[in-house]
């Protein structure tokens, strides 16, 4: 059952369009998650809603994610080490429902994205393995 | 002596929260959806009666930030608090906590190889007050106190599914010495499958999802070695949730009856499992 570190974080590179939030990742993109964490707070909202750059401007995240931050890029914010749970708090201060910030990210309004979950999701076949391509 | 009379399996969809919290719960989205938990409903409010629930969840960055991320914790409080995650908190009841119950757990499954994290204040999320609303509906004080059972699902590696079980099995043992006489239920929460992140977003997998649900009914332990891939192949990546389910498995013993089970898709973007399960003795 034990496996080996390497082999274990390699396999996760071979799944499509998806991002598996690994300690490399939790480390490069931990101050974008403290950031979103603080929006836990009402009276930081308020501040963040005033004025987004000043807001992020204190906070030591690179000039790149705080653009992406800006541009509510969720892809590039995985990139960037970004976790989808603690950007839910930037998707709540805008108001956005989880699924339609989640739609964003896909190649789908978030009508058509709506339409595919009500008919019983994306089907897994063909989107479990880049190599295998099953 | 306390004892562990069942385990529920339940997903733990913040949506969920909302649909109670927004008197939702009969409409045309959402009421295939509760239907399926008002067997459970009942039973636990005419039958089952627990006094103590403990609740296996993860928080989703509510208590813990990115700074300190423990692999399992254990709430020894008195109370909690709902959580405010972005929206301002849940309007649901504060959450008893059994302190004596949560030590006492705690102790004996540090001195059983399982190092626990012990919290002592903590707010809660919708991983722990959904399926609280989902089993016992709309109170105006929760029936049951809770000790909450957190694992780090979330910053990989997570635990093994097969530590999972472990964990549940000691967490039994641990029950069993405690000389108060509890009626105690455990409860495993999150998935089933979805994927909230990337261009793959959207995933469902309603075939993996019920023989899932399959391998936590009879005598077989063969789910507990499905390793970390398989979920994330077959289930996106949030579906790795579901190994908390087998820290419920686990603590029911070699056998379990099921009472009862649902399954429903879609609730925004996950699929919706609950399994009500009772040791075989």
């Amino acid at each position: 059952m034990k496996q080996n570190i390497h082999e274990y974080l390699a396999e996760f590179e071979d799944i499509p369009g998806t991002r598996v939030y690994t300690a490399a990742r939790a480390r490069k993109g931990y101050w974008i998650n403290q950031f979103a964490m603080s929006l836990m707070k009402a009276e930081n909202r308020t501040r963040f809603k005033a004025d987004e750059k000043a807001y992020l401007d204190e906070w030591p995240i690179s000039d790149e994610a705080k653009e992406a931050l800006l541009a509510r890029d969720y892809n590039r914010l995985l990139d960037l080490g970004g976790n989808v749970y603690f950007l839910s708090k930037l998707f709540s201060t805008d108001g956005l429902s989880f699924a339609e910030a989640v739609s964003t990210m896909t190649d789908m309004s978030f009508p058509e994205y709506q339409a595919m979950m009500a008919k019983g999701g994306r089907s897994p076949e063909g989107n479990r393995s880049i190599k295998g391509g099953y | 002596m306390a004892r562990i009379t069942a385990g529920v399996g339940s997903s733990h969809v913040p949506l969920l929260g909302v649909a109670v919290d927004q008197g939702k719960t009969g409409d045309d989205y959402f009421g295939p959806i509760f239907k399926g938990y008002e067997w459970t409903r009942q039973w636990e409010r005419d039958t089952a009666k627990p006094d103590v629930v403990i609740l296996v969840y993860n928080d989703h960055a509510s208590a813990f930030d990115a700074n300190i991320i423990p692999t399992f914790a254990i709430g020894c409080g008195e109370h909690y608090k709902p959580a405010d995650e972005g929206w301002g908190p849940r309007n649901v009841p504060d959450v008893a906590g059994h302190a004596d119950l949560g030590w006492h757990i705690a102790q004996s499954l540090i001195l059983d190889d399982f190092d626990m994290t012990i919290i002592n204040e903590m707010d809660v999320d919708h991983g722990l007050t959904v399926p609280l609303s989902m089993m016992f509906g709309t109170p105006d004080k929760w029936p049951a106190k809770v000790v909450p059972l957190a694992v780090n699902v979330v910053t990989y590696p997570v635990p093994s599914g097969n530590r999972c079980w472990a964990l549940g099995e000691a967490i039994a043992r641990a029950v069993e010495s405690f000389p108060e006489d509890l009626n105690v239920q455990i409860w495993g929460t999150g998935g089933m499958s979805h994927q909230l992140q990337g261009p793959r977003a959207g995933l469902l997998n309603r075939e993996w999802d019920n023989m899932f649900l399959d391998m936590l009914v009879g005598d077989s332990d063969a789910v507990r070695h499905i390793p970390h891939i398989e979920y994330l192949r077959e289930t996106g990546s949030e579906g790795i949730e579901m190994v908390m389910w087998l820290v419920m498995r686990g603590a029911l013993g070699k056998q379990t009856k099921c009472l009862h089970r649902h399954y429903h898709i879609p609730c925004s973007n996950t699929a919706i499992g609950h399994i009500v399960l009772e040791p075989v003795t």
